[in-house]
């Protein structure tokens, strides 16, 4: 039993339980591959903070800059509900982490400076665009060899197949 | 020959990942902390029970503590006081509080009724300090040595269970390590 400020939905926790459940069982860490496949991609919702550098909206003056802000926070996990960005999360921890986004962006930071905060503080599970590295070769190759074994099964089954008599034709001998 | 033992491996592939997969006791939402083995970030905060006093565990420097993340919004935080106060009384280390995102009128109001393990309180209203230490969520319990490194972090409520097997154990090797 956990808490946070703000306690999301109740169906919203059972989707993500059995979303998280099927993957866990189905391929343990392909998982993070396919959560970052299914990544959400929807429009960053602006929270409204008075501070300096924002306009009334909450977003910050400089489109550039809120552009990136938008991007980084699509692509940051809310380790709270675990499958939904922080940019898409309303309970507090995201709204956090989206100040924290938006300050570092303020004071000039480049992406890479944030994803590695984030990452020294929460970890690689935090990031839904796994980074291409040694260690995570095997899940960015993992697609590539599923469809490699599929495709030998399918080549294998087709080969017997097509070794065997077709039904309608009549077997050598038998008329 | 392979015609049975390529379904029977297939088979037990699939067994060993259920196993894992579905097995009850493990926490799918507890994620391992980057922060084990790592100088447990420093913060300079007030006393939740008293605004002119400082909390810093810059001060704990060579001494083992356990660092212990609450809220009073946090329903399982109650749940685990009454063994914060028990292992508070074992003496063995002492337990400072991260009060975070909180007000503090409540937080105080809170000790009184409860009771107060803690040899002091942080309090941290707007998370900045709970994000250094990469706390997503109530309550967490950091351990950390004389070195001031993190050496381990239990997610979830405090239980008598996992302070005897996880906690005990760890600083019992600490302290032979004179760590």
């Amino acid at each position: 039993m956990r808490c946070d400020r703000r306690r999301f939905v109740g169906h919203r926790a059972a989707s993500a339980f059995a979303f998280a459940a099927i993957f866990s069982v189905a391929n343990f860490g392909v998982a993070s591959f396919g959560l970052a496949m299914f990544g959400a991609a929807h429009a960053a919702a602006a929270p409204a903070d008075a501070a300096l550098g924002l306009d009334e909206h909450g977003q910050i003056e400089n489109p550039a800059l809120q552009a990136r802000f938008e991007d980084i926070t699509k692509q940051l996990r809310c380790l709270v509900c675990q499958n939904e960005s922080i940019a898409d999360s309303n309970v507090q921890l995201a709204s956090d982490l989206r100040r924290q986004v938006r300050e570092m962006l303020l004071a000039g930071q480049s992406d890479q400076a944030i994803f590695d905060f984030m990452t020294a503080r929460y970890g690689e599970f935090v990031r839904f665009n796994t980074p291409l590295e040694a260690k995570t070769l095997w899940i960015w190759a993992s697609p590539a060899i599923l469809l490699a074994l599929g495709g030998a099964v399918v080549l294998r089954i087709t080969r017997a197949r097509s070794r065997m008599p077709l039904d309608d034709e009549p077997t050598p001998g038998s008329t | 020959m392979w015609k049975f033992l390529t379904p029977m491996a297939a088979f037990l592939l699939l067994v060993v990942m259920f196993a894992f997969g579905l097995n009850p006791k493990r926490d799918i939402k507890a994620l391992p902390s980057p922060l084990i083995g790592k100088p447990a970030p420093l913060f300079n905060l007030t006393d939740v029970l008293d605004p002119a006093k400082p909390v810093s565990n810059g001060a704990l420097q060579g001494q083992i503590y356990v660092l212990n993340v609450w809220g009073t919004w946090c329903f399982a935080c109650r749940e685990e006081q009454e063994t914060l106060l028990k292992i508070a009384d074992s003496r063995v280390v002492p337990i400072v509080g991260l009060d975070y995102n909180d007000d503090r009128a409540k937080a105080q109001r809170w000790l009184q009724q409860l009771g107060n393990p803690y040899s002091a309180v942080g309090f941290d209203p707007d998370e900045r300090t709970a994000i250094e230490w990469g706390v997503y969520g109530a309550p967490e319990t950091f351990l950390v040595d004389a070195h001031g490194q993190i050496i381990y972090k239990f997610i979830s409520p405090m239980t008598l269970d996992v302070w005897q097997k996880e906690f005990l154990p760890r600083i019992e090797a600490a302290r032979r390590n004179g760590a």
